[in-house]
């Protein structure tokens, strides 16, 4: 009984405790004092992470393979299909047209966009415990990685850096219900806002500011950038629109979208160090289907 | 001392290691969460509180982490309580635990409006966590029940 009643002290203290800790760093938001712990955390742990990732990765990929094993099936009968046909396509000679494109293609987004980007690993993942979605990455304030800069893979937009120390910085997804990205439809000016809905970033919310603007399904989404770039730089390709919802009598227009880049399987991804000069408006989407 | 580092081994795991694995239907088990029950089941409710605290604050600097701090140190600390005090059997205590965890997460998440918490994380998100991280739980009770002594003793 006794041993029960000091139990139950503990617990009250320790959830005042709590409680407290929540209520200040929530009021104080960015000037938290709790600031300096978060960062001593981020780098004695950040540094344990990228350590543990060199241990992990091979682990890592095998698991991911297995997990995977279905679907790369299939994928490796579709390149079998591909390379059966790009070989009848080399004897032929035929490549050589669209050689030129596949090779800027493989220069990359950054060359296209004129982006300049620091490539780095993802060396752990968010989603349990907790309910945001973000990952650490093994670059930081050392490769020139700054908080509120773009960061994205070869495919498209990933996030945006939240937090940096100086070997490891924490890239809240795009896929995360807190995040809000301005984001453009392909082609025309209309404007809208990319939010977050869970998921595990198998989609993602495209909030069209107009709401008598035309959006249908397989339009493309690219970002509208920010002030000076930050968070985020113009023309990075974000989604291809899968589903419209119809919201009659509403000032905005909900879509949701399938993000170009595959956000439950991160591996390499670059951030942003400068943005490009001129924003490169559509030039960096990928092909269109079936129009190679 | 040991419970401590059982924790902090299960968060690093987690984070680098279960957390990319893209299972079914997204999500995965919270190993955080079974340690700190596992470990509350053999030490008793203070202990487990105590334990339960400084793991929610781990898990609230680990990063990556976006969240405020103090949101898990709230929620860990309830249920080392819970799973020290115990309800009915290890497996009734486990399941009961895992299934309030989520919960009490999503109700402190909506306590501070939190957009990350909305009906479709109740509805979508925290029932997949709950199946997984139950069809892990039987190796905790298993190990728990199995040797009291061998693995969590101090």
């Amino acid at each position: 009984m006794r041993d029960s009643r000091r139990a139950r002290l503990i617990l009250g203290a320790l959830l005042a405790v709590a409680l407290i800790v929540l209520t200040v760093d929530h009021r104080t938001g960015d000037s938290s004092p709790l600031r300096p712990l978060r960062a001593a955390g981020a780098y004695v742990l950040g540094t344990a992470e990228t350590f543990g990732g060199g241990v992990l990765r091979p682990v890592g990929g095998f698991l991911h393979a297995i997990v995977t094993a279905p679907s790369a099936q299939d994928r490796i009968e579709a390149l079998k299909a591909e390379n059966a046909k790009l070989r009848s396509g080399l004897v032929a000679d035929k490549l050589n047209a669209d050689r030129a494109k596949e090779l800027k293609q493989l220069l990359g987004l950054s060359g296209t966009g004129g982006y300049k980007v620091v490539p780095g690993n993802v060396v752990a993942r968010r989603g349990q415990p907790g309910f945001e979605d973000a990952v650490q990455i093994d670059l930081g304030t050392a490769d020139g990685v700054r908080p509120e800069m773009t960061v994205l893979n070869g495919d498209g937009l990933v996030g945006r850096v939240l937090q940096a120390t100086s070997r490891t910085s924490t890239v809240v997804l795009i896929s995360d219900p807190a995040s809000a990205t301005g984001a453009r439809l392909e082609g025309g000016k209309e404007i809208g806002v990319v939010h977050g809905v869970g998921e595990y970033g198998r989609l993602v919310q495209f909030r069209l500011l107009d709401s008598t603007a035309p959006l249908s399904r397989g339009g493309r989404i690219v970002s509208f950038g920010s002030q000076h770039g930050r968070p985020y730089v113009p023309g990075v390709p974000i989604g291809v629109i899968e589903r419209v919802e119809s919201t009659p009598g509403e000032l905005t227009r909900i879509a949701y979208a399938r993000p170009f880049a595959d956000l439950t399987a991160l591996d390499v991804v670059g951030v942003v160090v400068e943005a490009p000069k001129r924003d490169p408006r559509d030039a960096v989407l990928p092909a269109k289907e079936g129009a190679r | 001392m040991i419970g401590g580092v059982f924790v902090l081994l299960a968060l690093l795991v987690q984070v680098m290691f279960v957390n990319r694995l893209p299972l079914p239907a997204g999500g995965s088990p919270d190993l955080v969460l079974l340690t700190v029950i596992g470990v509350a089941l053999t030490r008793g409710a203070g202990p487990g509180a105590v334990l339960g605290f400084c793991a929610g604050l781990l898990v609230d600097v680990m990063p990556p982490s976006a969240h405020l701090v103090g949101q898990y140190a709230f929620v860990l600390a309830l249920v080392g309580y819970v799973a020290g005090r115990g309800a009915g059997g290890p497996a009734t205590t486990v399941v009961l635990c895992v299934l309030i965890a989520p919960l009490l997460a999503a109700a402190v998440g909506g306590l501070i409006s939190d957009p990350r918490v909305s009906m479709s994380t109740l509805t979508q998100q925290v029932p997949v966590t709950i199946v997984y991280t139950v069809l892990v739980s039987p190796i905790v009770i298993w190990l728990t029940t199995r040797g009291r002594q061998a693995r969590f003793s101090t």
